[in-house]
């Protein structure tokens, strides 16, 4: 049987993706955040038809209306949930404890489960509102199991220091994936976490010197010079353990029976777009700044002389103050729209770019055989998400 | 037949039930052949789609190849990467760029939103009042001293325009004695679950309130503004009334619930605006109607205990009125009840002393009192 290699390819370009992203940005601006349900709605219709396996787009179904339903509905759920656990935390606070700290850390622990939960949910209306020749994706309901599952792999991880860090990556991943289905067919993780013991050399040597350094440090302060060093290898490592990590489980995911999978992400490769990117918006955020001041100095070269700055800018003249809040919040508000579109330019994009295009499926004929599944009507959308702002980039 | 072959045109296409992609020659049929665009798969049947159907799906980031599909929710898709055939379609197809509307979706829009503000609104100013009252009934008496603790240091620090240190209590020696000789004779006819901790801070509001677990705040601007010594007792006694009522109580448990919610709104999480929206509530002590004629009352009890007059009290109500008048709930929160001309009669006919009567402090303490914070 012969196999075939489907290569993905991207097609997005920055200069569409500027106007779309600005044009959006500036709407939701205009709206006072209303509009950034369909905002997000149309970025990510692009980013998927820029993502072309084998040569045919993804496409993404979701609407903004159905974003915006969504939250109203997950707005309700949680003021009742946070309005009466803040309440009644507070209450056995100061009754068992007689402190109000313990109440606004449990009200914080309180939200975890929902956080787990949302994250699912939204993961859940994404995939059934992406399709790839014309078949949708979809996510098997268990987002409690979900979040209970991820307390326990979190809790896990952080009593023994982050050394099962590896193992709570897989479990989650293989949880999700065991119930992903493309079409009528369905996801398999295969594997265990053990092979991501060999991506995670680089983040446990970080780990360790880290925990060399506080621990020394107690004993011989110059033991904590050891951070220099730790630190970065440790972020670093984090960044190497979540993109090989990502590439050994790629390889072992399998669709149905015969369908599989290979991605080729470079850790240097990401963290050379992260480091280019923002360094690129800071370059353009301080030149854009720089002109601005040059200008307002221009237009009106008194501003700094006898007195004439209070005038312009309104202090202690309550005539002017209106004005001058109008102003400063117009700047503020073109620099966030700013920073988000840079953002998606020389950050996302590239990142999306790089993993698209390291991303191989081996088909052994099979995949035109797959069938369509029912649409998965989703009332709630990523609602849950939206209003706990989770995974707020795209 | 050699210029149809020309005219042929060929794409991608999906029919939206298997995954298969079909090469397929695409073409526009005019009105006569019934203004369809044909999809002809080398193999298997042809389909029609009624060029008034066919989309265009928004948003493309490819300008290589153009998405087409049906109005609707249908799955199938067309990719047409021929820019003459693209051309040939939009001219063809007159609805490429309409979009799917849902008749009823604003009308379905309405009402979930009507509904979900309605909810959250039953929630915050229905739900979690009446669990907070239930609650501050059950608190125990340390749990109240301790919320009170918590409370009155971020005060300090909300009203120190400095926001360095806090504002300190006002604390002259002799104003301090006669503070607690005014206290000590109105507790007389109190009974309160804890010690009344007294504090003055020196800030120029015409106010006074009460905070959970017993503590009480006079501003310095009451008493510069009381003409005699037992208009401020009266104000006093008031203040004592809500604590034994644990009026102050219920509305920090009403506000801590509320402020999850709208930090919830703003995007704020167990932040910097929720401890601020609760502080303001607590200084602003909006209580109902029913508590303040409450607290009223249990002042008046505590002045004839003591064996003094209620009249001042009404004399100092009969003041703000005529200060504040109509200006309700801008100035402080004494000056805010919407009745204070109807509180003055109900002090005046709860008068027990008449002629003379022991003066709750001398010309001399009531001076010191005063200058406190000096």
């Amino acid at each position: 049987m012969t196999i075939q290699i489907l290569e993905t390819d991207y097609a997005g370009t920055r200069r569409s993706l500027f106007w779309l992203a600005l044009k959006t940005s500036v709407l939701t601006v205009l709206t006072v955040g209303f509009y950034r349900f369909w905002a997000k709605t149309r970025v990510r219709r692009f980013y998927w038809s820029a993502i072309r396996p084998g040569g045919f787009p993804l496409e993404y179904t979701g609407t903004g209306v159905e974003k915006l339903m969504g939250f109203l509905v997950a707005v309700v759920f949680l003021a009742f949930y946070i309005g009466v656990l803040n309440l009644i935390l507070m209450f056995i606070s100061f009754s068992l404890l007689n402190d109000n700290f313990a109440a606004y850390f449990t009200s914080f622990i309180g939200i975890i489960p929902i956080y787990f939960y949302a994250q699912y949910r939204a993961r859940r209306y994404v995939l059934a509102r992406t399709r790839w020749r014309g078949l949708r994706f979809g996510i098997d309901a268990g987002a409690w199991g979900y979040s209970w599952r991820a307390m326990l792999h979190w809790l896990a991880t952080i009593l023994t220091l982050g050394f099962l860090l590896p193992r709570q990556m897989f479990c989650l991943e293989k949880f999700r994936i065991d119930r992903t289905w493309y079409g009528r067919e369905r996801f398999t993780q295969e594997g265990n976490w053990r092979m991501l013991l060999k991506p995670a050399t680089h983040y446990y040597v970080g780990l360790v010197l880290t925990l060399l350094a506080g621990i020394g440090g107690y004993f011989n302060e110059l033991m904590f010079t050891l951070f220099i060093v730790s630190i970065p290898w440790l972020l670093i490592g984090w960044v190497h353990l979540q993109i090989n990590g990502f590439k050994v489980m790629a390889q072992h995911k399998r669709l149905g029976e015969f369908v599989t999978f290979r991605a080729n992400p470079s850790t240097w490769r990401m963290i050379q777009i992260y480091l280019v990117g923002s360094l690129l918006i800071y370059l353009l955020l301080i030149a854009v700044a720089s002109v601005a001041i040059v200008v307002l100095i221009m237009l009106d070269q008194n501003i700094f002389s006898d007195g004439n700055f209070e005038a312009t800018f309104g202090v202690g003249n309550d005539g002017n103050q209106p004005l001058m809040f109008a102003g400063i919040a117009f700047l503020y508000f073109t620099m966030f729209i700013f920073i988000g579109v840079l953002g998606q330019l020389f950050i996302t994009l590239p990142s999306m770019r790089h993993y698209a295009e390291t991303l191989f499926i081996r088909d052994s004929h099979h995949l035109g055989q797959i069938r369509q599944r029912p649409r998965d009507e989703f009332a709630e959308a990523e609602g849950f998400a939206d209003a706990l702002d989770i995974g707020a980039a795209i | 037949m050699s210029m149809e072959t020309e005219a042929m045109v060929f794409a991608d296409y999906v029919d939206g039930e298997t995954a298969r992609v079909r090469r397929v020659k695409v073409s526009v049929q005019p009105a006569s052949q019934g203004s369809v665009v044909r999809i002809e798969p080398t193999e298997g049947a042809l389909v029609d789609w009624p060029i008034d159907d066919v989309r265009r799906i928004p948003d493309q980031a490819a300008k290589d190849a153009v998405v087409y599909g049906l109005t609707g929710d249908h799955p199938a898709r067309l990719i047409v990467k021929d820019a003459r055939l693209n051309a040939e379609l939009s001219a063809a197809c007159p609805d490429l760029k309409r979009r799917h509307k849902d008749p009823n979706l604003l009308k379905r829009l309405m009402i979930l939103s009507t509904a979900s503000v309605a909810s959250v609104a039953l929630i915050v100013f229905v739900l979690v009042p009446i669990m907070a009252d239930q609650l501050a009934t059950m608190l125990p008496a340390e749990g109240e001293q301790a919320l009170g603790d918590s409370s009155i240091e971020q005060i300090r620090l909300a009203l120190d325009n400095s926001k360095a240190t806090g504002l300190k209590d006002c604390r002259s020696t002799d104003g301090l004695a006669a503070l607690a000789k005014m206290q000590a004779r109105l507790s007389i006819g109190a009974n309160l679950p804890y010690d009344i901790r007294l504090h003055v801070l020196d800030h120029k509001m015409i106010n006074a309130f009460a905070l959970p677990g017993g503590h009480i705040v006079l501003f310095e601007g009451l008493l510069d503004d009381a003409k005699n010594p037992l208009e401020v007792a009266g104000v006093l006694g008031h203040e004592m009334g809500h604590v034994e009522h644990r009026d102050p109580t219920r509305l920090a448990l009403r506000s801590a619930g509320s402020v999850g919610v709208l930090g919830l709104l703003l995007g704020d999480f167990a932040g910097g605006a929720a401890v601020l929206f609760m502080t303001e509530k607590l200084i602003q002590a909006q209580y109902s109607q029913g508590a303040e004629a409450g607290s009223d009352t249990y002042a008046y009890a505590l002045l004839a205990a003591a064996k003094l007059p209620t009249v001042p009290m009404a004399d100092f109500f009969d003041r703000l009125h005529k200060k504040y008048g109509e200006e309700k709930g801008l100035m402080s929160h004494l000056a805010s009840h919407p009745d204070s001309l109807g509180r003055s009669e109900a002090a005046r006919a709860a008068n027990t002393v008449e002629g003379d009567f022991v003066p709750i402090l001398t010309a001399d303490e009531w001076a010191s009192l005063q200058a406190i914070c000096d």
